[in-house]
């Protein structure tokens, strides 16, 4: 009686080992190997579609962009990776800063608007996001939103923002606005923000929740979180304000880059100029709800046109510090402590 | 019934005996297991080994760092967080395993698969769920307004973090504790009973004393637990020492390697000490023959169902609400392709499949890699086997960022190990290491409360050290081991960063799936595919854990 759940349990793993082993061997060496930092509900559709239209078989890892960027650092010259698909410039920029990128050829780059590649040809925007100020529509009137973010350290907003300091869109903005305004008045408006009370939150679900529920009436987010959440939830009392002509809406790039030291350079290649398709494009307008960068192709009507968003060019190599400054000025504006 | 050499062994011999003070040596360890147990330790190494390295590599200003209040600031709220969720972990751990094992509690069945439940939920999710239940214009604010409170206080802070990390955790000390409690033989409280012991007095002079090994082993578990959790705290906002970890992980990463190689040795550092500390207590051994006994409530009865149903409320009721509320709501409004798993629940087949599969397989794999440990341990008490205990501990406290990182790092350095990268082995490997220390603090009170006379009689019957082990010990281990399994599988089943990156390409989890979805606003499909989670890791803890524990009884 004590023997036989034993041998039923050994039975059972042996089992689940085998049908595992089936189930896993996915990644062969005849496929094209994604590491995707761009989740798998908004762009598995796409990939799909690219390995149906060219017959080059693909094997795609999701995660976290971040950490697949230390992945791909940690491969070194024995990458597993192909080509990297990031949801922001700044860890293509840190693998571009590590020799981890390969060079793209000039046709590939010179489709997309030079303000939204890399200068060395080392990566390549795919798609932009437009940075917004969310609000909650019951608590705030019209006549209250800013002109611009800097106005967000005044005392009639104390208490009355949310950002998320931790998030990778937020520090991208953040390198950005010290590119265009220095550190100096990049740390006072950080610093201004802890004054004010604002608050802070986990990531950019977290803060479009809490403006959702009215624990804050505004919000610094990425723009296609409101799309979500209206979309999940119609009667959500939350809206996005764009800053015309301003830091606080510039455009963040998602982008693609190809691992140095790949075999498969080729279908790299071809992956990455199928990303800047007129039809990969119409599929981050359409169904990401993003801004298309290549092939002339519109974002969704109900969004601003990117001519009126205003986008300073900032090369993260040439900025002083990169990622690892505007970290560190977050870090000792206090903010991710209030 | 055949009765096994164990059973029939105890029915004839006192259950119950006090180890003497002594340090016990039972001769010297047979090599193999030595060599073994020092192999677990190195493997269990590997993550601290890394961190070493990597530290003197990226040559982080470590005294620096470390009298910084930028690093001592956190430090010290981690301290103090993973205190104090202790303490009342402990507390409510101990007390729910008593009286859904040894009480007339009213469904104490039901209770008993409910209660450990909390602990499959990831922290990020939890934390998530119940922000969005008790928050200010959460789903329980419109309900309390009509009852006249103003507006609800914000569910931030110190005082959240504890509250979340309570209720997730307290599994840690209810599984073992439970399994303890439910095989001790009941002859004790009979006897106590027999002279005129009152049912409290019986808690506290007999049950207490024989449970105190197993709450300790839980307890340390929620305390490294505490240390490297990130999702809760962050959610909640407050700001551990994880947090700086997290942030800097790629763009300022001699200080993230730094504050984690602290974190490893602080770690190491509390098991050295809960070590020592715990040779000094004595440990009660014993083995059941008969069911144990269940304790008349009388007008307790009320209370400690509040107390338990409280807790299964807050801590699995409220999120499972709040997430039922996220996933029907996002059906209602369903548009087009905003959520294909909301629309095609069939698509979770597979990772739910795949789940069970790693979180079975790892159960078993790292309680028996950790049982050699902690036989050494046990058994003969040797310096080595305290370092190797003291490793397979720490391991747990790491982030499993860390852990995973690790991994890639090695299986990269060690010649001919490139094959396992990103293998279903490895992957398991990983949780081994992120999870054994689960598996060995339930192997170690388990073994310590084998009698020895009961091994000493086989031995003079002239039964060999294997057939001692299959007929004596492991029967007698079979409840704790158990316990130690169940836990081991509900954290694997809920594991994230590991999965993400170490994975073979292509391999879903139920949790990479909740991860992907609550991180880009999909509320529906996280809602959805946690309840998944959550079902199936009851069905699993009631039939490979709960229902083969209480087979004994």
């Amino acid at each position: 009686m004590v023997r036989r759940p034993t041998r039923s349990l050994a039975a059972l793993v042996a089992v689940a080992v085998l049908s595992t082993t089936m189930l896993s061997c996915g990644g062969g060496d005849d496929e094209l190997v994604i590491y995707s930092g761009r989740a798998k509900n908004l762009v598995s559709p796409l990939l799909e579609r690219f390995s149906e239209e060219t017959g080059i078989a693909i094997a795609v890892k999701y995660a976290d962009t971040a950490e697949l960027a230390l992945l791909i650092e940690q491969e070194g010259d024995q990458p597993e990776a192909d080509v990297f698909l990031s949801q922001s410039p700044g860890a293509l920029g840190y693998l571009a800063g590590v020799d981890r990128l390969a060079a793209l050829p000039g046709t590939v780059l010179e489709d997309v608007d030079e303000r939204f590649r890399s200068s060395e040809g080392l990566w390549v925007g795919t798609s932009g996001r437009v940075r917004t100020l969310v609000y909650n529509t019951d608590l705030v009137d019209d006549t209250d939103l800013p002109g611009s973010v800097f106005e967000l350290t005044e005392p009639r907003y104390a208490g009355q923002l949310g950002v998320a300091p931790t998030n990778g869109s937020f520090q991208d903005f953040v390198t950005v606005m010290r590119a265009s305004t220095g550190d100096d008045e990049t740390l006072a408006w950080l610093e201004g923000l802890v004054a004010n009370g604002s608050r802070t939150y986990a990531n950019n679900t977290a803060i479009l929740q809490a403006v959702s529920r009215g624990e804050v009436p505004f919000g610094l987010v990425n723009h296609y979180y409101n799309e979500r959440q209206l979309a999940e939830d119609p009667s959500s009392p939350t809206e996005n304000h764009f800053f015309e002509g301003d830091l606080g809406s510039i455009v963040l790039t998602t982008g693609v880059g190809v691992v140095a030291g790949t075999d498969r350079a080729e279908e790299a290649e071809r992956f990455v100029r199928f990303l800047l398709s007129e039809e990969a494009q119409r599929f981050f307008s359409q169904e990401t709800f993003e801004y298309p960068l290549a092939n002339d192709v519109e974002p969704v009507a109900d969004l601003v046109p990117l001519g009126t968003i205003d986008v300073p060019r900032v090369d993260l190599n040439e900025l002083g510090g990169g990622l690892q400054r505007t970290q560190e000025l977050i870090e000792s504006s206090g903010l991710e402590r209030s | 019934m055949r009765a096994t050499g164990a059973e029939a062994a105890v029915a004839g011999a006192a259950p119950i005996a006090p180890t003497p003070r002594r340090r016990r040596r039972a001769g010297r360890p047979p090599a193999a297991l030595v060599v073994v147990s020092l192999a677990v330790g190195a493997l269990f190494a590997a993550p601290l080994a890394y961190l070493v390295y990597r530290n003197a590599v990226l040559g982080a200003d470590l005294p620096r760092l470390l009298t910084s209040r930028a690093t001592l600031d956190p430090l010290g709220r981690t301290l103090v967080l993973a205190t104090s969720v202790t303490a009342a972990a402990a507390v409510l751990g101990t007390a729910l395993a008593w009286l859904v094992t040894r009480a007339d509690l009213p469904g104490s069945r039901v209770w008993r698969l409910l209660t450990p439940l909390p602990l499959v939920i990831p922290s990020f999710v939890g934390a998530a769920a119940l922000v969005a239940g008790f928050a200010p214009g959460g789903l329980l604010d419109a309900l309390v307004v009509r009852l006249g409170v103003e507006r609800l206080p914000r569910v931030e802070g110190f005082l959240a973090a504890f509250v979340v990390l309570t209720l997730l955790s307290y599994p840690f000390v209810l599984l073992p504790v439970a399994s303890r409690l439910a095989s001790l033989p009941p002859s004790l409280e009979e006897s106590a009973r027999l002279l005129g012991r009152r049912p409290r007095n019986i808690f506290r002079t007999v049950v207490l004393p024989q449970a105190t090994g197993s709450t300790w082993a839980g307890a340390l578990l929620v305390f490294l637990y505490v240390l490297s959790d990130f999702g809760a705290v962050s959610i909640v906002r407050y700001d551990t020492l994880t947090r700086s970890i997290y942030a800097g992980r790629l763009f300022n990463q001699p200080q993230s390697i730094a504050l984690s190689l602290i974190l490893g040795v602080l770690a190491v550092a509390v098991v050295v000490a809960e070590r020592i500390f715990s040779r000094r207590r004595r440990v009660i051994t014993g083995a059941a023959a008969r069911p144990a006994l269940r304790v008349p409530l009388g007008s307790w009865k009320g209370p400690a169902l509040a107390l338990v149903g409280g807790t299964v409320g807050l801590g699995l009721v409220a999120p499972v609400a709040v997430l039922g509320f996220w996933a029907v709501r996002g059906l209602v409004n369903a548009e087009g392709a905003v959520s294909a798993v909301a629309a095609d629940p069939g698509r979770l087949v597979e990772p739910a499949l795949n789940t069970s599969v790693v979180g079975v397989v790892t159960a078993v794999v790292a309680v028996a890699v950790v049982l050699p440990v902690a036989m050494l341990t046990a058994r003969h008490r040797q310096r080595l086997a305290d370092l190797s205990n003291a490793m397979v501990v720490g391991g747990f406290a790491l982030p499993g960022l860390v852990i995973a990182l690790a991994l890639a790092f090695w299986v990269r350095k060690v010649p001919g190990a490139l094959v396992l990268y990103q293998s279903f082995p490895l992957l398991v490997t990983a949780y081994v290491v992120h999870f054994g220390a689960q598996g060995l603090r339930a192997a170690d009170v388990a073994l310590a409360s084998v009698p020895r006379h009961l091994e000493e009689a086989a031995q003079v019957l002239g039964a060999g050290r294997w057939r001692r082990l299959a007929t004596v010990e492991l029967p007698l281990m079979r409840p704790g081991l158990l316990a130690g399994a169940g836990l081991v599988l509900l954290s694997t089943m809920k594991e994230l960063p590991a999965t993400l990156l170490l994975a073979p390409i292509g391999f879903e989890t139920l949790a990479t799936r909740i991860w992907q979805a609550n991180a880009e606003g999909f509320l529906a499909e996280t809602g959805l595919t946690s309840l998944v989670l959550l079902a199936l890791s009851g069905g699993l803890t009631w039939a490979l854990v709960i229902r083969r524990a209480d087979r004994l009884s």
